[in-house]
């Protein structure tokens, strides 16, 4: 450990379903390309090609609406076996510079370059050839962000698209993030985005400045960090990714169960199943999540965060059953049951004295 | 063996030695206690084989002679005795104790005394003289660190050294380091350094804590090292006590313990104690992790800590307290539960707790005494985000 800067990079590939769609059929090329449900079954948008975006359509928008706006635009079904193969091939490259690569979904990822590089400047030459490697070797656009910490990285990377590298360095996060709408921060959803506003707090830099206790008033606990961030600071760690994103334990009942004590024991039962899981893959879930289904096949899952993540049966049973108490219409009969750790990561543990003696 | 004593005397000596006693041993006579006389008082003595305590009470003896009895029956029905004059009668044949007192007459079934091992007492000779009270202070303030799970038995003691005037004790279960310094009042004879089971000394400390206060001069306890038997002996007034020794190398605890640190928060003792009491609350579903937030005064706001504990079911909560503040804004997570074994062994009004970052050691110390004196290392938590 030292106390230089972090240097952390985040990789966003560019529009990259239709990306590949593109390269899969060069004849896309330039042309507004829909990839998504169709809008006959109520679809989605789940990436517009840039020649679509150029006629206002989105990501997450309804299909429907999306061909109102550019009528003329290939729609395209998900492939995402195939994405999968263009994704796997640009987090090899990614793992090639480093093990400290988290994976945050197909097709974004940071890197926690800090112990690669002696001076910090490096990562800024690291992941210019990152971009060129992936650009020439898989043929995807990449947009990247170097910064001292995620939330920076995150911010730089979507600051120009499609193709850009964004570099904020140490010292200027907050000048950098100032004059951004608040909704660029990550984790501002259109909720918070909708009571900042409120608050007449439009930009970052506006939000940086208010005080920690308006925040704490308005946000509850999570105020100060988003403050903080606001600020360009922040410490979280890039959390490995695992094999696995979830774990999770489900079981169809022979016969329907309507009592809450059998329910309880068989949540106890894969609770400890879910714990023994964890444990062997030394993680520890963040979230724990239920799965619950009805006699009429009516399914519904229910999620908590866990205060500090965990790979003890204990907690995921308490969480479990907090869900299950709350979610179960007490009496209707249940066909299934599920129990399930998601957001997996190092788990929280006791640091020891002699690690620490050792490793210094 | 005929005599008598107080039941209050009686009562308190078995309360002395009864927690050497070891009742679940393969050795039905270490489950008992042993009555004596011994040149005209009552010798108790208990014994587990790891601890010794040997007990003096005043009493009229008219026949001289021995006996166990069951510590526990004993022990239980004297403290139910009016506070009169016992008379005990030691049948040799059938080795069977009778208890006069006021209006019960009690026979209890004994074991020879022939059985009972010999507790070694002290002869006076090499010692090491401590004020009892400080004694006791110094084993409270380090003995809480020691490990309790018996697969690192060289934690489970308090490691003990004796360097010309000083006296320093230190215990750590990996995850904190207690260390506690005094002055001795006379040099001890030989430079020396042992490892004493904690378990031994908390007796020992809850025994300093039962002697009858004096006035005037204070109480001293002299210490003898056994070095040929691995044994370390403690004199009391009417009270000897002896703890086999652990015989193993303690770790280089000096090299723990931070010589530098970043951020220097100064608290009032009792308002973190309280805080955290309250933490712990919702902290204990969720490992004990108790988050600090230290962040120097600006802009005329004062310096605050901000504690705060998490739990999934029950709620969050969050301590704001004024502290003063050296160094830059910090934040790290500690086991609640240490944080509390510390401040809850620390008199001085301030404590002053110095941070370096979220996953290197804190460290306690009470303000207004010499850092060599008291000093408290704890290993934070890693939290995954």
């Amino acid at each position: 450990m030292n106390d230089r800067p972090r240097a952390v990079l985040h990789l966003d590939l560019d529009a990259f379903f239709a990306a590949v769609e593109i390269l899969e059929n060069p004849a896309l090329a330039g042309k507004p390309v829909l990839i998504g449900g169709r809008p006959q079954q109520r679809g989605v948008v789940a990436t517009a090609s840039y020649a679509a975006r150029a006629f206002g359509c989105r990501s997450a928008m309804p299909m429907a609406q999306a061909l109102k706006l550019c009528p003329e635009a290939i729609v395209l079904p998900v492939r995402h076996a195939l994405y999968r193969q263009y994704s796997r091939r640009v987090m090899a490259l990614l793992h090639a510079l480093t093990h400290l690569v988290e994976q945050v979904s197909i097709d974004e990822a940071f890197l926690e370059l800090t112990e690669q590089i002696a001076a910090w400047q490096e990562a800024v030459e690291i992941a210019r050839r990152l971009q060129q490697q992936v650009q020439e070797e898989i043929g995807l656009s990449a947009s990247l962000g170097v910064a001292s910490n995620k939330q920076v990285a995150k911010v730089a990377s979507d600051f120009d698209k499609p193709g850009g590298l964004t570099v904020v360095r140490p010292g200027e996060e907050a000048i950098f993030l100032a004059e951004l709408p608040a909704r660029a921060l990550w984790g501002v959803g259109p909720v918070t985005a909708q009571r900042l506003a409120g608050m007449g707090v439009h930009t970052v830099g506006e939000l940086a400045n208010l005080p920690e206790a308006t925040l704490r008033a308005a946000f509850g606990r999570h105020g100060p960090d988003l403050g903080r961030r606001a600020r360009g600071i922040d410490e979280s760690p890039i959390v490995v990714e695992h094999q696995r994103k979830s774990i999770s334990q489900e079981r169809t009942f022979d016969r329907d169960i309507a009592e809450l004590r059998p329910l309880k024991q068989q949540l106890w039962r894969m609770s400890q199943a879910v714990a023994g899981d964890l444990q062997r893959r030394q993680v520890a879930g963040g979230v724990v999540a239920i799965k619950l289904r009805y006699s009429d096949f009516t399914t519904l899952t229910r999620q908590m965060t866990l205060p500090v993540p965990s790979d003890d049966a204990i907690e995921i049973y308490r969480a479990g059953l907090t869900l299950l108490e709350r979610a179960w219409e007490t009496g209707r009969p249940v066909r299934l049951l599920g129990v399930g750790a998601h957001q997996l990561m190092e788990p929280t543990r006791q640091l020891s004295l002699f690690d620490h003696a050792a490793g210094d | 063996m005929r005599v008598s004593c107080l039941q209050e005397n009686l009562s308190r000596g078995l309360n002395i030695v009864g927690r050497a006693v070891s009742p679940r041993s393969t050795l039905p006579v270490l489950g008992n206690i042993l009555l004596a006389t011994d040149e005209g008082r009552l010798k108790l003595a208990a014994t587990n084989l790891e601890i010794g305590i040997v007990c003096w009470i005043g009493a009229k003896v008219e026949d001289d002679g021995a006996v166990t009895a069951p510590a526990r029956l004993l022990s239980e029905f004297v403290s139910q005795l009016p506070a009169e004059r016992i008379d005990m009668d030691l049948s040799v044949r059938t080795l069977m104790l009778n208890l006069k007192c006021a209006r019960y007459d009690t026979n209890i079934k004994g074991i020879d005394a022939s059985e009972f091992p010999i507790i070694p007492t002290s002869d006076g000779a090499e010692v090491i003289r401590i004020e009892a009270e400080t004694l006791r202070k110094m084993i409270n303030q380090v003995a809480f660190a020691a490990a309790t799970d018996e697969s690192r038995p060289t934690l489970t003691g308090v490691n003990a050294r004796f360097n010309d005037k000083r006296l320093t004790l230190a215990a750590t279960d990996g995850f904190r380091l207690a260390v506690r310094s005094t002055e001795l009042a006379t040099a001890a004879p030989e430079k020396s350094e042992v490892i004493i089971p904690s378990r031994a000394l908390t007796e020992l400390s809850r025994i300093i804590g039962l002697l009858p206060k004096t006035e005037g001069e204070a109480q001293m306890v002299e210490i003898t090292i056994a070095s040929a038997r691995n044994q370390i002996l403690f004199h009391l007034p009417d009270v000897d006590m002896v703890s086999q020794l652990i015989d193993a190398n303690f770790p280089n605890y000096e090299a723990i313990i931070p010589k530098s640190f970043a951020t220097r928060t100064i608290i009032d003792t009792q308002a973190a104690l309280r805080a955290l009491r309250v933490a712990n609350l919702f902290a204990r579903d969720s490992s004990n992790i108790v988050r600090f937030q230290m962040t120097p005064g600006h802009d005329g706001a004062p310096a605050s800590l901000t504690m705060t504990a998490t739990s999934a079911e029950s709620g969050d909560n969050l301590a704001n307290l004024d502290v003063i503040i050296e160094g830059p804004e910090g934040e790290i997570a500690f086991n609640g539960r240490y944080m509390l074994d510390v401040l809850n062994v620390i008199d001085e009004p301030q404590i002053a707790l110095e941070t370096t970052r979220a996953s290197a050691p804190g460290v306690v110390r009470p303000v207004g005494v010499g850092p060599e004196e008291f000093t408290c290392v704890v290993m934070p938590m890693h939290i995954s985000r």
